[in-house]
């Protein structure tokens, strides 16, 4: 639970919150449980509820349903045009000339969450500069580090 | 006993004249994830065109595509998954089944599972089970894909079912099968017909058990993409006479079950199942039953 409200911490997710009597651990994967479905999870399953994000290597990695709650509580994120949505979910970087507009305030190095025009949550990635500061068009604003791309790329 | 010709040969005596046939692409919405109607308009943008398959709630024929619809990003977003038009039909015949306790007893890739759960609009509970360490993570993806909040994976047998100790409303069993020549094309060369009486065998004991888990009433679905009757029509004539089940009515597309197989008469209650021969569908046997009470 403390990893999770790390990340949430991280981009600023201020709204965030759920109870953690119904986070689940198992071998190092956190899952968020309801109450009823609580009732039907016994030692040893494999996967239960809504999967939050794995802990590895001394890092915690956000699923992308993590993502999505953190996206509705505010995070810090940006939205960008249809081009660069593609291409992001095509495990490319952001171009300061694709964002369409920038929720909350994100500096250098910060962690950003990023949309498309309809709000859906494509991943996230770290600002390389400074939102609202002056950029050249084709200035790379925000590094990838995970897109929902990565569902492809796993069953290779 | 094997071959084109052999096989060929069983499906004349079953009443059915062998046609080649390919399998058209089908996808199904999911409507936890899509309000509004407008994901065929919202897919025409992103190069896929749709056309609604008159059979399916959800479902839609890719009628044409410039991109690949399982590497879109309304895909990747979960907003539709990728389902063979007659495996959409197995999920939909339960009577009721929000908020209900339900078993997907051989759940992997997990097609059917998201399906429940969109049916389900992620209430009630389902329990996902599969024996295999590849498909149940393929599984886990497709649930963590489509946002899919009330299940529990669990990799195992579905022959040890009753070691859950759970009870279930409903049970799925879309039971491992000998598939057919529609979605695979090699299928005549590596078929037998002692596969099938070894894959015969196997759905009847993970029927005999997932029977033991079913509340009085409760309902079972039991399908497979086989054409061959020891899979379908027989296995439920020995399923009625054995395991306190009763065959039910279906609504759904498919010619009625065949009663009289190679000489051997069926119940005729087996009339109540669905069998559909490869077409605008792959090959596909779906039946429904009740678990009579006990006494």
């Amino acid at each position: 639970m403390k990893l999770i409200a790390e990340f949430a911490k991280r981009v600023n997710a201020s709204t965030f919150s759920f109870s953690d009597e119904f986070v689940l651990e198992e071998g190092g994967r956190y899952f968020l449980l309801n109450s009823p479905l609580s009732r039907y999870v016994q030692k040893g399953f494999f996967y239960a509820g809504i999967y939050l994000g794995k802990f590895k290597d001394g890092q915690f990695f956000p699923s992308f349903n993590l993502l999505s709650m953190l996206a509705k509580s505010g995070a810090r994120s940006v939205t960008v045009d249809k081009k660069a949505a593609w291409l992001f979910v095509c495990s490319r970087d952001i171009f300061a000339k694709s964002i369409v507009t920038v929720h909350g305030s994100a500096k250098k190095g910060d962690t950003v969450l990023v949309l498309n025009q309809l709000g859906e949550c494509l991943g996230f990635g770290r600002a390389t500069l400074s939102m609202g500061s002056r950029a050249e068009p084709n200035q790379i604003a925000v590094k990838n580090l995970s897109d929902i791309g990565d569902f492809l790329r796993r069953e290779r | 006993m094997s071959g084109k010709v052999f096989f060929k040969n069983r499906y004349s005596k079953l009443g059915w004249a062998f046609e080649e046939t390919g399998q058209r692409q089908a996808i199904r919405i999911n409507r936890t994830r899509v309000k509004d109607n407008d994901l065929p308009e919202r897919m025409k943008k992103a190069g896929v065109t749709l056309e609604k398959i008159p059979f399916l709630e959800n479902g839609y024929w890719v009628k044409g595509s410039t991109v690949s619809a399982g590497a879109t990003a309304e895909y990747l977003l979960g907003l539709y998954s990728i389902q063979e038009a007659a495996a959409q039909i197995p999920a939909t015949l339960f009577s009721d089944i929000k908020g209900k306790v339900i078993l997907d007893a051989c759940a992997a890739p997990g097609g059917k599972t998201v399906q429940l759960a969109d049916l389900m609009d992620n209430d009630g509970a389902i329990i996902a089970l599969d024996i295999s360490k590849e498909r149940i993570a393929a599984l886990a993806n497709h649930l963590e894909r489509c946002r899919v909040s009330n299940t529990v994976v669990y990799r195992r047998d579905a022959r040890t079912a009753s070691d859950l100790h759970l009870q279930f409303d409903c049970i799925l069993l879309d039971a491992p099968c000998s598939g057919n020549f529609a979605s695979d094309s090699d299928w005549f060369r590596r078929r037998t017909l002692k596969d099938i009486e070894r894959n015969a065998a196997l759905q009847r004991a993970i029927l005999a058990e997932v029977v033991t888990c079913v509340a009085d009433d409760g309902e079972i679905v039991y399908s497979t993409c086989s054409l061959e009757p020891e899979e379908n029509e027989m296995n439920m004539d020995w399923a009625i006479k054995h395991l306190n089940l009763e065959i039910e009515d279906t609504e759904c597309k498919g010619e009625g079950g065949i009663t009289k197989v190679f000489g051997r008469d069926l119940d005729a209650s087996v009339e109540k199942c669905k069998r559909i021969w490869p077409g605008e569908t792959q090959g596909f046997f779906v039946c429904k039953l009740r678990r009579r009470r006990r006494q």
